[in-house]
């Protein structure tokens, strides 16, 4: 995938520019992005949560505050090269 | 003692303090509440309803050459519900613990994605940062119940075509390790051969 979509390669530079190392897969439920990927229009599946359980939909559902505002400059990267490419 | 909290999170916790969970979620306060936050992050705020009370709020951010496809960065407002009796704290209190752990029901799913999207972009326009596409931050509601009466009419609206979205960021999940999931979506592959197969 590589090389072959400027999307692609603006969002993994910018990961690979903050350190976020990604762990690719499918995503198990299906979500709004179908709806838009249906449309044509390609989405990935990003929220910047590492060192945290998944509890979505769970009880005691909770996000620490140092992951929340690590997660706001992991975007400031994407989102800048995305906006650029 | 404690120390100062970062304006970011204290949004985050009013976001997590509005009651959206189904199947009745306060949808008007939310409403309100991203038109406020929109605003004071410089973007321009509309709201386009997918069916009447079902509104999806849209925050736009120009570009440089606002004629090029855009940046959609999507979020739902929606919440699943809860078992009050089985969380440690109220859900919707946003109780912050001593280890700075932020309990409430969105916290992963996903009102914190939609309000990073705001403040990363708050903060790179105080740094004065331009971008060439235009950003649309999308909150749609009711994709915890399918989406048929949220993103999926959405995307059939004169409204929807207008933003002219190139390339669109929605929800992942947690990861437990040091690190992040990524769920990709250039198999789009995917959804021909499904169609294909059907017929
Ligand atoms: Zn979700």
């Amino acid at each position: 995938e590589d090389g072959q979509c400027p999307w692609w390669d603006a969002f993994a530079k910018a990961c690979a520019d903050e350190n976020v190392c990604l762990e690719k897969t499918v995503f198990p439920a299906a979500t709004d992005s179908k709806y838009l990927r249906i449309k044509g229009i390609p989405a990935l599946g990003f929220s910047p949560m590492n060192h945290t359980p998944i509890l979505l939909h769970d009880h005691n559902e909770y996000l620490n505050e140092n992951i929340f505002l690590r997660g706001i400059d992991i975007y400031c990267t994407i989102i800048s090269g995305l906006a650029n490419v | 003692m404690a120390a100062k909290e970062d304006p970011a999170v204290t949004h985050f916790r009013e976001y997590i303090r509005i009651n959206t969970m189904q199947p009745n979620p306060d949808y008007v306060s939310c409403t309100a509440w991203l038109r406020i936050r929109g605003e004071a992050a410089g973007g321009e705020v509309e709201v386009v309803e997918t069916f009447p009370g079902k509104p999806v709020v849209v925050i736009s951010f120009p570009g440089t050459r606002p004629e090029l496809g855009t940046l959609l960065l999507n979020s739902h407002t929606d919440v699943v519900p809860v078992f009050p009796e089985h969380w440690k704290y109220e859900p919707f209190s946003a109780h912050k613990d001593s280890e700075g752990n932020i309990y409430g029901r969105g916290t992963q799913d996903m009102k914190c994605v939609g309000i990073q999207y705001l403040e990363a972009i708050h903060r790179m326009k105080k740094q004065g940062k331009t971008f060439t596409r235009t950003i649309h931050l999308t909150f749609v509601p009711d994709e915890e119940i399918g989406g048929e009466t949220g993103m999926q009419e959405f995307v059939k609206m004169p409204e929807f075509k207008k933003l002219n979205a190139a390339f669109a960021l929605d929800e992942g999940y947690a990861n437990p390790t040091d690190k992040f999931s990524l769920f990709y979506g250039e198999r789009c592959v995917w959804w021909v051969m499904v169609k294909c197969t059907g017929q």
